[in-house]
């Protein structure tokens, strides 16, 4: 009983305050020069005050101020129902002004010392025209891409799922920002649990200013050490509709043109949205090579050094004179000549990055062309190895996903050295710590390894290989939704061996 | 002391785990141990000893399905000869654990040594893949599991290497059938033992399995499944090499990959042998997890502590195995060891328990 007597005594005294801390906090909005606060119609009128480059002029003028100018003074209630807009508050909940005045509110008070004000949202951002997706651009395809507004966002959402179950659950995060992010799930397929963790892991969020999507991607990630991402960045709304669909949970922040999804298996980094633009089979075909081309990516280079410095039994007869008259001429053992070349080319793709697009492809051209030949030229490097690098560098860019592509720039550089330090066997040490790593890798909780490890073989259906639409009856498993099937329909079974009869 | 929920595996994994224990280093070289026994009959001792295992299976899925509580070795021992000379036997089987991860682990290293690297230092090798092995063992059993299977899946398209021996094999090498006597096919069948062993290691991990009755008969299919990669392999090995050449080839399924011909890469064994790792280390890590789980069941420490001063138990020791012939009489005595523990030491436990339980009126 004490306890709760204790609660309402301090109730009371913040009752008391509250008066106070309310001209308190006008003297701090007053500090800014961008705060108006002036007397309206007349000098006996109402109080009104707004910041000046959050407010839309237009509306102030037409909506608000042409109202108020025509009639007589009316207290604060009823004024709130000449005024044509929605979503007037009346309050005196400092908290509440604080906030609304501060996302561009105007705040009309009866006179200037009372501490009871209508608050009318009058609010005006500046925004970006949607525009295609760059990073994650594909021939065929809707071609629209997240904004940095957020509610032209969620529209764009809204627009593909016209359903009541798609919910969005709004949060604020940073202390300072405040920035709005919004949880997006369709309810009755996620998994209750997932929703749960998510929100968990955002409501431990503890950060004064959140920029953009991919502080909180770092922030609720299961591995926050981990090279590998586990969470995707997409700007492409028909994506994320689809991922929502299937069962995933979608992450948006006000300010940021990506949306966060999860949960994640590694396979669905190297898998591009375009595959299902195409016929199955092809789709299944190009996802194949991009695999390939990630471990070629990886391992071309320190297979390279592995053989020249260990095994050269194992070139053979036929290619090694090729080799021998490229490498021969070269002062440096195979890991500097690879170290060189492979810093070189991170050098080129930092500064093509840093650089406006224009300028960007000029660097390649010199980059590629003027320093790799003048390179072999100089007899720094060997024409083989040069061959290899750049194919490497060209295979990392067929990912479609920005992150994982960052990753497999970087796992080089280790492999380089497991192979300087035992050949072929070193190669395999360093993938097995790899694979111990993603062994225990979870993204949102559920196994990163997925359809691999553990092994569950309906799940093969949308991973390494796509199959065909009528064949994604169930939703992948991984992701224990609570309505499994994706396709209600059953095929008609009728006459399925049809014979020839023509 | 049953493991969490979220922790344990599907029954049907247990089909991967029983090739991904028992093939490892063996399969590079059991050939000649075995041929020097029964010859060209050594591929039927192959199949008994498979059958062998396949009952004595049978056996540790009864040991452990008789009882709700003893559902690990560790409890069952301490069920039935009380907490002191139950705890005594316990500390035997860590050290049997250990053991076996040393064998493999050495014998492994010395593949390396004489195919790769001649003048590899050793000590330096064993560290790094004891820090591997190490980063394996803490994901927990699940993360092991995952390795076995990992490692089956890289590891397998090494197995499509024998048809490069068939090209030159020469069957007739196979007959006469049937003739060598019955105790040299048991002799060599003994010999055959210590590449089956790992299956036992389910008497430490069947708490992690879930619906654990239903796991049998993967596990037994699990077994077929290795003891036919032998078979394959002990046949191809008969068919290309000759009786008097097998005997003195070490490492007969290792020699077998130098003749892969292919127009990208010649001397294919050093690629084997570094793929190899990922069958190798699986057992490795199996052994150690189950050596760590029992001392942490029998000391009550955290299991990593134990983990750790198991590994460096296992630095130590490989630093004096250093020569070729220390290995084999360890490997040889190791053999021996492995083969009371399965072919004594289980059916004993079995008929042991069906006494003590008769006697108590025990009902399962």
């Amino acid at each position: 009983m004490k306890f709760f007597k204790g609660k309402e005594e301090t109730d009371a005294t913040a009752f008391q305050d509250n008066s106070k801390d309310f001209f308190e906090l006008l003297k701090r909005f007053e500090a800014s020069n961008d705060f108006l606060t002036f007397q309206f119609p007349n000098e006996d009128g109402y109080t009104i005050s707004y910041f000046k480059s959050l407010v839309s002029a237009q509306q102030l003028h037409e909506q608000v101020l042409a109202v108020i100018s025509n009639q007589p003074k009316k207290d604060l209630q009823q004024l709130k129902d000449d005024i044509p807009m929605e979503d007037i508050k009346e309050t005196t909940d400092i908290s509440v002004i604080k906030r609304l005045v501060l996302a561009g509110s105007i705040m009309i008070r009866y006179k200037k010392s009372d501490g009871k004000c209508l608050l009318i949202p009058c609010g005006q951002s500046v925004k970006r025209q949607t525009s295609i997706p760059e990073s994650e651009y594909t021939v065929a395809g809707p071609k629209e891409a997240f904004v940095e507004s957020l509610d032209t966002n969620l529209n764009l959402i809204r627009n593909r799922l016209p359903i009541p179950e798609l919910q969005s659950k709004e949060f604020r995060v940073g202390s300072i920002s405040q920035t709005r992010l919004v949880v997006l799930y369709i309810d009755g397929i996620v998994n209750q649990q997932l929703i749960d963790t998510v929100m968990q892991r955002i409501d431990d969020i503890d950060y004064d200013t959140i920029v953009d999507i991919s502080f909180v991607g770092q922030m609720i990630t299961d591995n926050r050490n981990s090279m590998f991402p586990q969470l995707i960045d997409t700007e492409r709304p028909d994506h994320l509709a689809s991922v929502l669909s299937e069962g995933k949970i979608g992450i948006m922040l006000d300010g940021s043109p990506h949306a966060l999804i999860g949960p994640n298996t590694i396979i669905s980094f190297f898998s591009s949205f375009e595959d299902y633009f195409q016929i199955w089979n092809l789709g299944t075909s190009f996802r194949l090579i991009r695999l390939f081309a990630v471990l070629f990516s990886i391992l071309s280079s320190p297979l390279y050094v592995a053989v020249l410095t260990y095994h050269y039994q194992v070139i053979p007869t036929d290619l090694l004179p090729i080799l021998i008259s490229s490498r021969g001429v070269i002062p440096f053992p195979p890991i500097l000549e690879a170290i060189v070349l492979e810093g070189t080319i991170e050098l080129l793709r930092e500064a093509a990055v840093r650089l406006p697009a224009k300028v960007g492809s000029t660097i390649g051209i010199v980059g590629g062309i003027v320093i790799g030949s003048a390179a072999v030229e100089a007899g720094f490097v060997s024409n083989v190895l040069l061959m290899l690098v750049a194919l490497a560098a060209l295979a990392s860019f067929t990912l479609p996903i920005y992150q994982i592509s960052n990753t497999i720039r970087l796992i080089r550089f280790p492999f380089l050295f497991a192979a300087q330090l035992y050949g072929l066997f070193g190669l395999a040490l360093c993938s097995a710590f790899i694979l111990s790593h993603l062994l225990k890798l979870t993204s949102l909780g559920s196994p990163y390894l997925e359809p691999l490890y553990p092994l569950r073989l309906p799940d093969f259906k949308d991973s390494l290989i796509r199959l065909p639409f009528s064949k994604q009856i169930k939703r992948p498993q991984f992701l224990r939704t609570e309505d499994r099937i994706r396709i209600r329909k059953k095929a008609k079974t009728q006459n399925s061996q049809s014979d020839i009869d023509e | 002391m049953k493991p969490n929920e979220t922790k344990l595996i599907s029954p049907f994994l247990v089909f991967f785990l029983m090739p991904g224990m028992q093939i490892g280093v063996g399969i590079l070289g059991f050939e000649r141990v075995i041929a020097k026994e029964a010859g060209q009959d050594a591929w039927i001792s192959v199949i008994i000893s498979g059958l062998i295992i396949n009952i004595l299976l049978w056996m540790c899925y009864k040991i452990l399905g008789r009882g709700p509580q003893t559902l690990d070795l560790i409890a069952i021992h301490q069920d039935l000869f009380g907490k002191w000379v139950g705890n005594g036997f316990n500390i035997l089987f860590i050290l049997y654990f250990i053991l076996i991860s040393i064998i493999i682990i050495r014998t492994y290293l010395e593949v390396i040594q004489v195919w790769m690297f001649p003048s590899v230092n050793v000590l330096m090798l064993l560290t790094i893949i004891l820090i591997l092995v190490y980063s394996y063992v803490v994901g927990g059993f699940r993360v092991i599991t995952g390795f076995c299977i990992i490692g089956l899946i890289i590891g397998s398209p090494l197995f499509l290497l024998n048809y490069f021996p068939l090209k030159h094999a020469h069957f007739e090498n196979l007959g006469p059938f049937l003739d060598h006597s019955f105790l040299e096919i048991m002799k060599a069948c003994k010999k055959m033992t210590l590449n089956y062993l790992g299956f036992e290691l389910i008497l430490i991990y069947y708490p992690f399995i879930k619906r654990r009755e239903h796991s049998q008969k993967w596990a037994q299919l699990g077994v077929v499944c290795t003891m036919l990669i032998y078979l394959v392999t002990i046949i191809v090995s008969l068919a290309y090499y000759h009786q008097e050449q097998l005997k003195d080839v070490i490492w007969a399924t290792l020699t077998l990959w130098k003749i892969v011909d292919l127009p990208f890469i010649e001397r294919f064994e050093y690629i084997g042998v570094s793929v190899w790792m990922f069958m190798v280390l699986p057992n490795v890590c199996l052994g150690i997890w189950a050596a760590s789980r029992t001392a942490k069941r029998v000391f009550g420490v955290r299991q990593r502590k134990m983990l750790v001063f198991i590994l460096l138990v296992i630095l130590v020791s490989c630093f004096f195995l250093d020569n070729r012939n220390k290995i084999d009489r360890f490997n040889t005595l190791f053999s021996q060891i492995g083969f009371y523990i399965i072919y004594l030491y289980i059916p004993l436990l079995f008929i042991w328990q069906s006494i003590v339980y008769k006697v108590r009126g025990h009902k399962p």
